[in-house]
C-alpha cells in the first residue's frame, strides 16, 4: 500500500512503507537482528524485549523484476516480545503485517518446538504475507553440524519462503534474509 | 486553561496531539514534542511519519477518523529515544469531531518507568530460562560414539555392536582410569533394546563400605539405627534396564557373595528384610585393576571373577591410539568451543605434537579437561603449546601476569579452573561481568561454569 495515497499526503509517491513482525522463542535472536539490519551492531548482552520493539529502514528496491524505478521501500520492523500463548494484544500487533520473519535459535533445536502456536494465528491473520526463516547464531556451529539439516527439514513443514542461515553477531546473511523478504513483499503487492 | 492541562497531563506523563482529516497535525501539546523528540509543524508533519507502527493499520485509523470505530489502541510500544535509551508508550487514537470536521485525537502515554521494571523482572527471568535452554542442548554428544578410526577404537566399536542385544550376558569393561569405560557402558544400554529404560551406575569406590549394600540392595525399616522408612535400593530402581558397577574391584569382599548370589539366581533380599525380590537387569561391571591379580591376593572372590568374567573387553589407554589423540582432541575442541562461544579453533602444529608426545596417565579424562582448560585460554584461532597445560610439567607459564595467579599443578585441573573463576570473581567484588571479561570469557559462559562448579556467590 502507497502511503501516499492512503494517507492522502504529500509523501513522495515513490516511497512504501511496510510492516514486518519478527517472530520467535525467547533469546533466538530477534531482536539482534533488528539491530543489525538497522543498526549495524551487535550485542552479547541479553535484552529481553517487552511488547514490541519498533524501529525502520529503508531499502531502495524495485517494484518488481521486470520494473525499472526504484521505490525507496521502508520496512517497519516490529520486534515482539516472546510470546508465550497467543492473545488478542499479540493478534493486534500482528494485523496488517507485510511479511514476518520467523526466527530460531540453531544451538537450540527446541527454539523450533511453539513455531505452529504463532506462525498460525499469523498466516489466518495475513493470509497473503510472505514468511521467511531465520536461524540464527550460525557463528557457533560449523556448517557441518547436523541441525543444520534438521532446521532446514524443520521449516519445510511450513512451506515459507526461504530458510536462511544468518548470525547476528558476524552479520553473515542479514541484509540478505531482509533483502528476500522485501522481495517477496513486493512481489505480493504486485498481485 | 490549556497551561494547567498541559501541566496537569505532562505530570502524568501524557502527551496529545489532533491530527485532521489529511492526517496533518493541527495542535499538540508540549510534552508531545518533546517525546517524539524531533520538529512537529502544524500543517505539515504527518501522522504516519511521527508513528511508523500505524503502518499496516490504515483501514482502522481510518475507521477512527470516520467515527466509525471508537478507537485503536497500540500497548508497550517501544522505542529509543536520542539517548539511545528505550522509551515505552501506550498510544491510543480517538475520533475527534471540531466544527463538524472529523479528525483524530491521538493520546500517547509514557510508561517508560513502570514498564523498564516489568522489563527487568521478566529480563531475570528470562536469562534463566535462556541460560537452560543453552545448558541443556549443549550437553557434550557423548553417547553420540567414540571419535577416532584407530584399530583398536574399531574393536571396541564392534564389541559394542556385537554385544549390546545380548542382554542376559554379563559384560567386564577393563582400563586404565579416564579410558571411557562408563561411555561405552552407556553406549551398549543405548545401542540395546533396553535404551529407553533406566541405566543405574554405581562407583563402587566411591560409597563407604558400610552404606554400600543398602545402596545396592535397599533396606526395611528397622534393618539398621537410621533406618526410619524402609528404601528400595539402586537395584531395584534398574528393575528393566542395565546396572553398571564401576570399580568393581572395591566391593567389599563381604558383599561380593551376596552379589554373586544375586547373579546366580537373580533374586536378592533387602536389608533387614526376609522377603525374596526378583528384578531383570543387564550387568556391566568395570574395573581399572587387575581382577586375576586381586584375586590371587585374595582380595576378589575367584567364584564372582569367573561369573562376571564372561565377556570381557580391555579399552585402549590413550597413549596407545597414536593420532586418534588428535581427533578425540579436536572432538573436545568442538564441544568446548561451542560451550564457550568461539567458533574457529584448530590445534597449532606445534600444539599436536605436544599432545602425541604426553603419555597421558589419566587418558581421555585427562586430555577432556586439558582441552577444555586450553579452549578456555587460547584467544586467536589456533590453540598453542602454551595453552595445553599438562599435570607432569614442573610450572606452568602459560598465563599472562595479570591472570589470577595458578594453584600448583598437583592440584586437579577441575580445582583449578573452579579457583581461577572463584578467584577472578573475589577480585572483581562479586561484579560478574568485570569477573568474565578478566577471563576472557562470555557472561553467559561464565554463568555456566558457575553453575557446573556450584560456585556459592
Ligand atoms: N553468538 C551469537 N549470539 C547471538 C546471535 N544473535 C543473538 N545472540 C545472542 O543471543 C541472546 C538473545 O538475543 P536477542 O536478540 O535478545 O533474542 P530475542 O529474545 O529473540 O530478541 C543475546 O545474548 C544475543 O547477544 C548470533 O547471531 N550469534
Ligand atoms: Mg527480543
Amino acid at each position: 500500500m502507497v502511503n501516499a495515497v492512503k494517507g492522502k499526503s504529500l509523501q513522495k509517491a515513490l516511497e512504501i512503507s511496510k510492516k514486518i513482525c519478527m517472530l520467535g522463542s525467547f533469546g533466538v535472536g530477534k531482536s539482534s537482528l533488528v539491530r543489525r539490519f538497522v543498526y549495524d551492531l551487535f550485542d552479547e548482552r541479553y535484552l529481553t524485549t517487552i511488547g514490541v520493539q519498533i524501529s525502520h529502514r529503508s531499502l531502495l528496491k524495485r517494484m518488481s523484476a521486470s520494473s525499472r524505478n526504484p521505490v525507496n521501500l521502508k520496512l517497519i520492523l516490529w520486534d515482539l516480545a516472546h510470546i508465550d500463548t497467543m492473545n488478542d494484544v499479540i493478534k493486534t500487533y500482528f494485523r496488517g503485517s507485510h511479511g514476518a520473519v520467523v526466527v530460531y535459535d540453531i544451538t537450540r533445536p527446541e527454539s523450533f518446538d511453539r513455531t505452529a502456536e504463532f506462525l498460525l494465528p499469523f498466516r489466518e491473520i495475513n493470509p497473503s504475507s510472505p514468511v521467511i526463516f531465520a536461524v540464527n547464531k550460525c557463528d557457533l556451529l560449523s556448517p557441518n553440524h547436523a541441525n543444520y539439516g534438521l532446521f532446514l527439514e524443520k521449516t519445510k513443514l511450513f512451506n515459507g519462503g526461504s530458510c536462511l542461515f544468518t548470525s547476528a553477531r558476524t552479520g553473515e546473511r542479514v541484509e540478505e534474509a531482509f533483502h528476500q523478504l522485501a522481495t517477496l513483499i513486493l512481489e505480493a503487492d504486485g498481485r | 486553561m490549556t497551561e494547567l492541562y498541559e501541566k496537569i497531563l505532562s505530570e502524568k506523563k501524557i502527551a496529545y496531539a489532533v491530527f485532521s482529516s489529511q492526517y496533518f497535525v493541527e495542535e499538540h501539546s508540549r510534552y508531545f514534542v518533546k517525546l517524539m523528540e524531533r520538529p512537529v509543524t502544524r500543517g505539515v508533519t504527518v501522522l504516519w511519519d511521527l508513528f511508523p507502527e500505524l503502518v499496516g493499520s490504515e483501514d482502522q485509523v481510518e475507521g477512527v477518523l470516520q467515527g466509525k470505530q471508537r478507537r485503536f489502541t497500540l500497548e508497550k510500544i517501544s522505542k529509543f529515544t536520542e539517548q539511545v535509551k528505550l522509551r515505552y508508550y501506550n498510544l491510543i487514537l480517538l475520533p475527534f469531531k471540531k466544527a463538524g470536521v472529523n479528525q483524530i485525537l491521538c493520546i500517547m502515554n509514557d510508561t517508560t518507568f513502570e514498564t523498564s521494571l516489568e522489563q527487568r523482572i521478566q529480563q531475570q527471568q528470562h536469562e534463566i530460562k535462556l541460560l537452560e535452554s543453552t545448558l541443556t542442548s549443549a550437553i557434550p554428544p557423548l553417547s553420540s560414539g567414540l571419535v577416532g578410526d584407530s584399530p583398536k577404537i574399531e574393536i571396541v566399536r564392534k564389541f559394542i555392536t556385537k554385544i549390546a542385544d545380548i542382554k542376559s550376558t554379563m559384560i567386564l569393561l577393563e582400563g586404565e582410569t579416564g579410558t571411557g569405560k562408563n561411555l561405552v557402558a552407556r553406549m551398549i544400554h543405548n545401542q540395546s533394546a533396553l535404551a529407553k529404560s533406566p541405566f543405574i551406575e554405581v562407583n563402587c569406590a566411591s560409597i563407604p563400605a558400610t552404606l554400600i549394600e543398602s545402596e545396592i540392595f535397599g533396606y526395611e525399616r528397622g534393618a539398621f539405627t537410621n533406618a526410619t522408612s524402609s528404601k528400595h535400593g539402586l537395584l531395584e530402581e534398574a528393575d528393566g534396564g542395565t546396572f553398571f558397577l564401576d570399580e568393581i574391584s572395591e566391593l567389599p569382599v563381604a558383599l561380593q557373595s551376596k552379589f554373586l548370589s544375586f547373579l546366580e539366581n537373580k533374586t536378592f533380599r533387602r536389608l533387614g528384610s526376609t522377603l525374596e525380590r526378583t528384578v531383570s537387569v543387564r550387568i556391566i561391571a568395570a574395573t581399572n585393576h587387575n581382577l586375576l591379580q586381586a584375586v590371587e591376593r585374595g582380595e576378589f572372590r575367584q567364584d564372582l571373577f569367573f561369573r562376571l568374567n564372561v565377556v570381557s573387553l580391555r579399552l585402549p589407554s590413550l597413549r596407545e591410539l597414536g593420532t586418534d589423540i588428535i581427533s578425540i582432541a579436536d572432538h573436545f575442541i568442538h564441544i568446548y568451543a561451542f560451550d564457550f562461544k568461539k567458533k574457529t579453533l584448530r590445534l597449532s602444529e606445534a600444539a599436536q605434537q605436544k599432545l602425541l608426545s604426553y603419555h597421558w596417565p589419566g587418558n581421555v579424562r585427562e586430555l577432556r579437561n586439558v582441552i577444555e582448560r586450553a579452549v578456555i585460554f587460547a584467544d586467536g584461532e589456533e590453540i598453542e603449546p602454551d595453552h595445553i597445560v599438562l599435570v607432569e610439567e614442573p610450572k606452568i607459564e602459560a598465563l599472562s601476569p595479570e591472570r589470577p595467579l595458578l594453584p600448583d599443578a598437583a592440584t586437579s585441573l577441575y580445582e583449578m579452573e573452579k579457583e581461577i573463576i572463584q578467584r577472578a570473581l573475589k577480585q572483581a567484588k562479586g561484579n560478574q561481568t568485570r569477573a568474565a571479561r578478566a577471563l576472557g570469557l562470555t557472561l553467559d559462559t561464565l554463568r555456566y561454569r558457575i553453575k557446573k562448579y556450584r560456585i556459592h556467590l
